[in-house]
């Protein structure tokens, strides 16, 4: 398929595969080329740098999903004039969706350097929303950018269990106890941190938990700053998560299905709170 | 050759997203699907329900529907050939409510005949973490079983299986693939809720290799007499054409993913034979150089 043909292709809007059943879609979209970020084999196109610009790897990673605000947490970070624009910030997300079956050599690891161009003087980041649940993307990202500086969020996983299962629009087939798999996996972040831990130093990591984030976004942007090196003293123009889902909602979990959750997490919280002992759980209250 | 054969010849030739697409539009769904019917069967005469007597709750891909199949064959175990294997219904679970109602529900699907056994196969349930304090509450008596298989192998079959069913390729179907693999991971919350004895696990290669003495194993477990079945070798659920093509490199860091985890099953599991996964013959912690010897390639 040529380029110009992809590109018309491109532009199917999406309402039409919306007209096709649902089970159907995917396919439509292998058989249009129309893939997306997350899904095997999509190619992020490299931006072509600007004068004075140079590819690289990025110099820091945010690691978390939307439910523990990690977008909200990159683009509040992308507001620092230290911070050079990511331009393939989305398209770049999933990039190493593939690379649990293909191989992943030098010419993979110049491809994703290929994305991070800036000038000298600024830094920049590369948004993960699934690199620390997916088990083989953490060594990919500790052999592409080894010495990266590593912001993880994490919220109390019951919370962002149910932010997952509530923001979920899939339109593929539903396999419920797949689909459900995933968004409980998430959670598990004491198993992942420590697997973290074991490509990068933990002084080269920062945990952040999502509800600091959101009740002193400005305190915690500035120590999150002065983490990456960068003038802690800059004010940003502060945003309020726009995936966040409403407090106190009204569809609160049964007591016996709270009990039945925090179960599963609760010796995954403590060994979280092993590995950072400046881990609030007073902000998780299931779990103080 | 019979219209209706010809029919149905044509409709499994279809692409698996067509088949489903016609199945769901006549309200036809799998039990693993979010539109599935959970009202229990209709009891046939001289039938009650209870709780099942055995519950298999690992791994896709481990020749899990050959091994059911053996055992439903036994005489003393009740089948009934419009139940499927796979009830699935403990996976919806998971933040919804499970109380006595929903424990009714699972147990009427679970019909048998006085002096008979009965039980479900459902391999899905051993990496969804929220399921066995459910099964623990709804067949708190139950025997479980696990068949395990190489991680690395089931891996490549279980993606390749789940893309034949019509499964987005996408990093959410290879995950799930690879998440399954964690076995101690898996077992230690099974064991949580069961006590050891009352678990056995066993290995798919150990099977095929012995299926007699594997068998008896099984039936021993689940107190039934010994039985001969007709066929012990029977073919359920092979896989056709090729297995996704999997890198060596990628395979190596598969192996180190596991590799863990692996000795932590040796541990868990004193009877774990690694030299029948030839990823991990070295045993798990001397994995880390790509395995050269050639992989298991069963049915499944």
């Amino acid at each position: 398929m040529t380029p110009v043909t992809k590109r018309v292709i491109a532009r199917v809007p999406e309402r039409v595969l919306q007209l096709l059943p649902v089970e159907l879609r995917a396919d439509a979209r292998d058989w249009l080329n129309l893939r997306v970020p997350g899904d095997v084999g999509y190619v992020v196109e490299p931006p072509r740098p600007n004068p004075g610009e140079r590819p690289g790897p990025p110099d820091f990673l945010v690691l978390g999903g939307t439910d523990v605000g990690g977008r909200w947490w990159m683009s509040q970070l992308a507001d620092h004039p230290g911070v050079a624009p990511n331009r393939t910030l989305d398209d770049a997300a999933h990039f190493f969706a593939s690379s649990a079956t293909e191989r992943f050599g030098a010419e993979q690891g110049k491809a994703f350097h290929a994305l991070f161009p800036r000038r000298p003087g600024r830094i920049i980041g590369h948004w993960s929303p699934d690199g620390l649940s997916y088990p083989w993307v953490v060594p990919l990202l500790a052999e592409a950018a080894p010495r990266a500086q590593v912001l993880v969020l994490v919220r109390d996983p019951i919370e962002s269990l149910r932010a997952r299962i509530a923001a979920t629009v899939d339109d593929r087939p539903p396999h419920v106890g797949s689909n459900l798999a995933d968004a409980v996996d998430r959670g598990f972040y004491g198993s992942q941190v420590a697997h973290l831990f074991e490509h990068y130093p933990p002084d080269q990591v920062r945990i952040l938990q999502y509800e600091r984030c959101v009740g002193d976004t400005a305190g915690s942007l500035a120590d999150s700053f002065d983490f990456l090196g960068l003038d802690a003293g800059y004010h940003p123009r502060v945003v309020a998560d726009p995936e966040r889902s409403a407090d106190g909602s009204a569809d609160r979990l049964a007591p016996a299905t709270a009990a039945r959750l925090h179960s599963m997490y609760a010796a995954d919280v403590t060994t979280l709170a092993n590995m950072v002992p400046d881990l609030d759980l007073s902000l998780w209250s299931p779990f103080i | 050759m019979r219209p209706p054969d010809v029919a149905r010849r044509a409709f499994r030739n279809l692409p698996p997203t067509v088949r489903t697409v016609l199945l769901h539009a006549r309200g036809d769904y799998a039990p693993w699907e979010g539109g599935f019917d959970f009202t229990p069967p209709i009891l046939g005469r001289g039938e009650v329900t209870g709780p099942p007597d055995f519950v298999g709750v690992g791994v896709q891909k481990a020749g899990t529907s050959w091994w059911y199949e053996l055992i439903v064959e036994h005489p003393q175990v009740f089948e009934r050939s419009d139940i499927p294997k796979e009830r699935h219904y403990l996976s919806q679970f998971c933040v919804e409510p499970f109380g006595p109602a929903e424990v009714r529900n699972y147990h009427g699907w679970f019909p048998r005949t006085a002096g008979t056994v009965t039980g479900e196969w459902t391999p899905d349930y051993f990496a969804f973490p929220w399921v066995a304090p459910l099964l623990a509450e709804a067949a708190p008596e139950a025997k479980i079983l696990v068949l395990l298989r190489d991680p690395v192998d089931r891996f490549r079959s279980g993606l390749t299986f789940r893309h034949r069913m019509g499964a987005p390729h996408t990093s959410v179907t290879v995950a799930d693939a690879v998440r399954q693999g964690f076995y101690a991971r898996w077992l230690a919350r099974l064991y949580e809720f069961f006590p050891a004895s009352q678990v056995l696990v066993q290995q798919y290669e150990r099977c095929r290799i012995d299926p007699a003495g594997q068998l008896e194993a099984t039936y021993e477990f689940l107190e039934l007499e010994q039985y001969r079945p007709t066929e012990l070798r029977r073919e359920v659920n092979v896989s056709s054409g090729g297995k996704i093509d999997l890198d060596s490199g990628a395979r190596h860091r598969l192996i180190e993913c596991y590799a863990d985890d692996v000795a932590a099953l040796a541990q868990l599991v004193p009877g774990l034979d690694l030299s029948l996964w030839s990823n991990f013959t070295d045993g798990a912690t001397t994995s880390s150089a790509p395995s050269s010897a050639p992989k298991s390639e069963g049915s499944p």
